[in-house]
C-alpha cells in the first residue's frame, strides 16, 4: 500500500515537497528520467526485498511490505559508481519471463526493450530452488545477470548454508551473497556491479542476426 | 552464456526450427529487443500473447503448425514441460548449493502459520486483531483520546485567535469569512486536516504496516479464500482488497496484480462501493464508538452489502472465477524502524494530499455561500437528507460527501461532538457516507486503470445506491421503532 507516488517518479522529489494547490489534481504519471549513464535493473519475484535493495543503493525511499506485489509500477533510483551516475530501476516482482498479470508484463517489457548494463537478480535464499527458475530464464535470453541471493540473516536463523563457489560454478555469473535489509553484502554488490560495468563499454543496441 | 538447459528432444528441435527462422528474418521485426533468440523462441512456443501478436499471420500459422507438431510428440502441454525442465535444472542447483542441516529451527514459524490459516482458529485470530488493532486503538484511542485532545486545543487555543486576529487585520466580514469563522481555511480547512484527520490516519497506518510487516495479511488472504471464491475473485484479492482499508486509490492501482480482467473489475467496484479507507474507518469509528449497537449494524451492513454485491456480479458478469495463487512470505516480528517509517512516509503522503484539498474545499465553499449557489445546492440536497430522516444540517456534509468521504466523515464527526445528531442518524450517515466514492482521486484512479466507460457506469450505479440503502435503512428502522 504504497500511496506516495512521488517516490513512484524518479526519486528527485523525495527532498522538496510542495503542497499541490490545484484541487483535485492528483497526478499519477511517472516522468521518464533519459538514462544518460549505464542502467541496472532489479528483478526478481515478489517478496524478495527488491525495493530494500533499491533503497539501500540509491537512497531512495519506496515503501516496502512483507507482502508480495506491493510493487506494481517501475521505480526509478539514481547511484554513483566508480564516480559514473548509473541509473538504477526497481521493478514489479515476476514469476517468469513469460507474464500471467499485468504488472509482471510490466517487468518483462521492460527488460525486453532497455538495455541494461547489468540485470540484478534478486532471490531469496529461503526458497533458492524455486526462484532459481527465474534465473534460467534470464540467462537463457543472455541478459547480463548478476545473482543476489537475499535474505540471508533469515536462511542462516533457518539453519541453511549457501554454498557461492559452487553456485557462480553452475550459473557462469556473480553471485553475492546478502541481506539487504541489514545492510549485509551491499558494498560487495556495488564492486560486482562496479566490474560489470567496467568490463561492458556503455550498452549498445545488441546486433540481431 | 555458459549455461544452457536440454529441453526434451521435440521441443529442441522445435527451438531450432524457430531459431532458423529467426535469422531468415522474423528476428528483425523484434530487433529492438534485448533477449536471445533462444529465449525468443521459448517465449512463442508457449504463444506469448504479446509477441504474438507482433507476428505476421502467415507467420503464425507456421508456428501454429510447428507448435501442434511438437504438442504431437508430448505427453503433456509444452509449457509444462518447458517449465518442468527449468524447475528440475533449478532444483538440482539448489541440493548441490544449499544445505540444510537444522530443519527444525523451522517449526515454530510453522506452528503459528497453521493457526493463522486455519479458520477454526484464523477468525478468532482475526476478531482479535480487529478488536484490538482497529477498535481499540485506531478508534478508541485515535479517534477518541487523540482526535478530543487536538480538537480541543484548536478550539480553545487557536480558533479564537485566528477569528480575533482575522477580524482585526481584514476589515471585511465577508473575507473574513474565508480564513475564519465556521467555514475558514484555518478553522475548518486546517482544523478538519490536522485535528480529526491526522490522528486517525496515524493510528491506522501504524497498525497497518505492524501487520503487514509481521505476514499476517497474506496468510488472511488464504483463510478468507473461499469466502472470495464466492464473490467471484480469489484470495488474491484479498491484497487489494485488504489494502483498500487503508487507502482505496492506492488499492485500485494494485488491482493489476489480479489475472483476469473480470477480477480487476470486479475488485475495482467492490472497492469503490464497499470499503472504507483509513480516513473513514476511523472517523466512523470515532462516530459510532460510544453506540456500539450502531457500530455493529453499520458493519453488519457493510460487510453483506460488500458480500451481497459481489455475489451478484460474480453471477451476472460474463466470465468465470479465478484461480488463487498467493507467495506466503514468513512471519516476521517487524522491524520497529520500518514500521515507523513506513507510517510517516505514508502519513505525510496523506496529510500533503488531503491539505490543500480541505483549503480548496473551505475556499470552494466560501465561493458557493458568497454567491449564493451553495444555498441553493443545500437547498437541492436537503430533501434527500430529510428523505434519510437526517436533519438538514447534514446537508452540506452530504454535499462535501460528493467530492471526498473523509471531508464529510469529518463533518459529521463534528457535528456528533456538538450532540446533534441521534444513534440512528449517525448509523445512516456512516453508511451513507462509507457506500459513496471516496474521493476525486480515487474516481481518477478508476478511470485510469478502467476506462471512462466503466467508471462512468460505476459511479452512476454508486451514488443513487448510496441513498436508496440509506433511506431504507431509515425506513426500516422507523418501522420498527429502533433507536440506536
Amino acid at each position: 500500500m504504497d500511496c506516495h507516488q512521488c517516490h513512484q517518479n524518479n526519486g528527485s522529489c523525495g527532498s522538496k515537497r510542495s503542497l499541490r494547490w490545484l484541487p483535485f489534481g492528483e497526478n499519477f504519471n511517472r516522468l521518464p528520467i533519459e538514462p544518460s549513464g549505464p542502467q541496472i535493473a532489479l528483478v526478481g519475484m515478489p517478496n524478495v526485498g527488491k525495493s530494500v535493495l533499491f533503497h539501500a543503493l540509491t537512497g531512495t525511499y519506496v515503501t516496502v511490505s512483507n507482502y508480495p506485489g506491493t510493487t506494481v509500477e517501475v521505480t526509478r533510483g539514481a547511484m554513483t559508481l566508480d564516480d559514473r551516475a548509473v541509473s538504477v530501476i526497481d521493478t514489479p516482482g515476476m514469476y517468469s519471463l513469460l507474464p500471467i498479470s499485468e504488472e509482471e508484463r510490466v517487468a518483462r517489457d521492460l527488460l525486453m526493450s532497455e538495455p541494461f548494463g547489468a540485470i540484478v537478480h534478486v532471490l531469496d535464499a529461503k526458497n533458492l530452488g524455486r526462484m532459481l527458475a527465474l534465473t534460467v530464464q534470464l540467462l537463457e535470453a543472455e541478459l547480463p545477470v548478476i545473482v543476489a541471493v537475499n535474505m540471508m540473516d533469515e536462511a542462516q536463523r533457518w539453519g541453511l548454508t549457501i554454498d557461492r563457489e559452487a553456485l557462480i560454478e553452475k550459473l557462469g555469473v556473480p553471485v553475492v551473497l546478502m541481506a539487504a535489509a541489514r545492510n549485509w553484502g551491499v558494498d560487495q554488490l556495488r564492486e560486482t556491479l562496479a566490474d560489470r560495468l567496467a568490463s561492458t563499454p556503455a550498452p549498445v543496441l545488441a546486433a540481431v542476426g | 552464456m555458459s549455461l544452457t538447459i536440454q529441453y526434451l528432444e521435440p521441443i529442441e528441435v522445435a527451438i531450432a526450427q524457430i531459431e532458423t527462422w529467426w535469422r531468415s528474418g522474423w528476428g528483425q521485426d523484434f530487433a529492438d529487443r534485448h533477449l536471445s533468440s533462444r529465449s525468443f523462441a521459448l517465449l512463442l512456443l508457449q504463444k506469448d500473447p504479446n509477441l504474438w501478436e507482433q507476428l505476421p499471420g502467415d507467420r503464425q500459422q507456421d508456428l501454429e503448425q510447428l507448435i501442434a507438431t511438437t504438442q504431437a510428440q508430448l505427453n503433456r502441454p509444452i509449457s509444462l514441460e518447458i517449465a518442468q525442465a527449468r524447475q528440475g535444472f533449478a532444483q538440482a542447483i539448489e541440493q548441490n548449493t544449499l544445505a540444510e542441516p537444522n530443519p527444525s529451527q523451522r517449526r515454530w514459524g510453522e506452528r503459528i502459520h497453521k493457526l493463522t490459516v486455519n479458520p477454526i482458529s484464523g477468525f478468532p485470530i482475526l476478531v482479535l486483531v480487529l478488536y484490538w488493532g482497529v477498535y481499540k486503538f485506531v478508534g478508541e484511542f485515535g479517534a477518541g483520546e487523540l482526535v478530543d485532545r487536538i480538537e480541543t486545543f484548536f478550539e480553545g487555543q487557536i480558533n479564537p485567535v485566528v477569528n480575533h486576529v482575522t477580524e482585526q487585520v481584514i476589515p471585511w466580514p465577508a473575507l473574513q469569512d474565508l480564513f475564519a469563522h465556521d467555514y475558514g481555511i484555518i478553522t475548518l480547512g486546517i482544523r478538519y486536516a490536522t485535528a480529526i484527520v491526522l490522528p486517525v490516519v496515524a493510528t491506522y497506518f501504524l497498525m497497518f504496516s505492524l501487520l503487514e510487516d509481521s505476514g499476517y495479511l497474506p496468510r488472511l488472504s488464504l483463510m478468507l479464500d473461499r469466502l472470495f471464491k464466492a464473490i467471484g475473485l480469489s484470495g488474491r484479492a484479498v491484497i487489494p482488497i485488504v489494502l483498500g482499508l487503508g487507502c482505496d486509490t492506492m488499492a485500485t492501482i494494485v488491482t493489476r496484480t489480479l489475472e483476469t480482467k473480470r477480477e480487476r473489475l470486479i475488485a475495482t467496484f467492490l472497492l469503490s462501493l464497499a470499503i472504507p479507507c483509513a480516513a473513514q474507518w476511523g472517523v466512523i469509528l470515532g462516530l459510532l464508538a460510544q453506540r456500539p449497537a450502531a457500530l455493529v449494524t453499520w458493519a453488519g451492513l457493510i460487510v453483506g452489502i460488500f458480500l451481497l454485491a459481489g455475489f451478484l456480479i460474480d453471477k451476472f458478469l460474463p466470465g468465470s472465477a479465478a484461480q488463487f495463487y498467493i507467495e506466503l512470505p514468513p512471519l516476521r516480528l517487524p522491524k520497529i524502524r520500518n514500521v515507523i517509517t513506513k507510517t510517516w512516509v505514508r502519513m505525510k503522503w496523506y496529510f500533503w494530499e488531503v491539505l490543500p484539498l480541505f483549503i480548496w474545499a473551505s475556499a470552494i465553499i466560501w465561493v458557493g455561500r458568497l454567491t449564493g449557489i451553495f444555498d441553493w445546492l443545500i437547498s437541492g440536497i436537503e430533501p434527500i437528507a430529510l428523505g434519510l430522516g437526517l436533519p438538514k444540517e447534514t446537508a452540506p456534509i452530504l454535499l462535501y460527501g460528493f467530492f471526498r468521504r473523509d471531508y464529510g466523515a469529518a463533518g459529521l464527526f463534528d457535528l456528533q461532538q456538538g450532540g446533534q445528531l441521534t444513534g440512528d442518524q449517525l448509523l445512516i450517515s456512516a453508511v451513507v457516507l462509507t457506500l459513496f466514492l471516496p474521493c476525486i482521486a480515487q474516481l481518477q484512479m478508476i478511470i485510469k486503470e478502467r476506462g471512462v466507460k466503466t467508471a462512468l457506469l460505476m459511479v452512476s450505479f454508486i451514488f443513487p445506491f448510496a441513498l436508496a440503502v440509506g433511506y431504507v435503512l431509515n425506513w426500516g428502522l422507523n418501522l420498527f421503532h429502533i433507536a440506536l
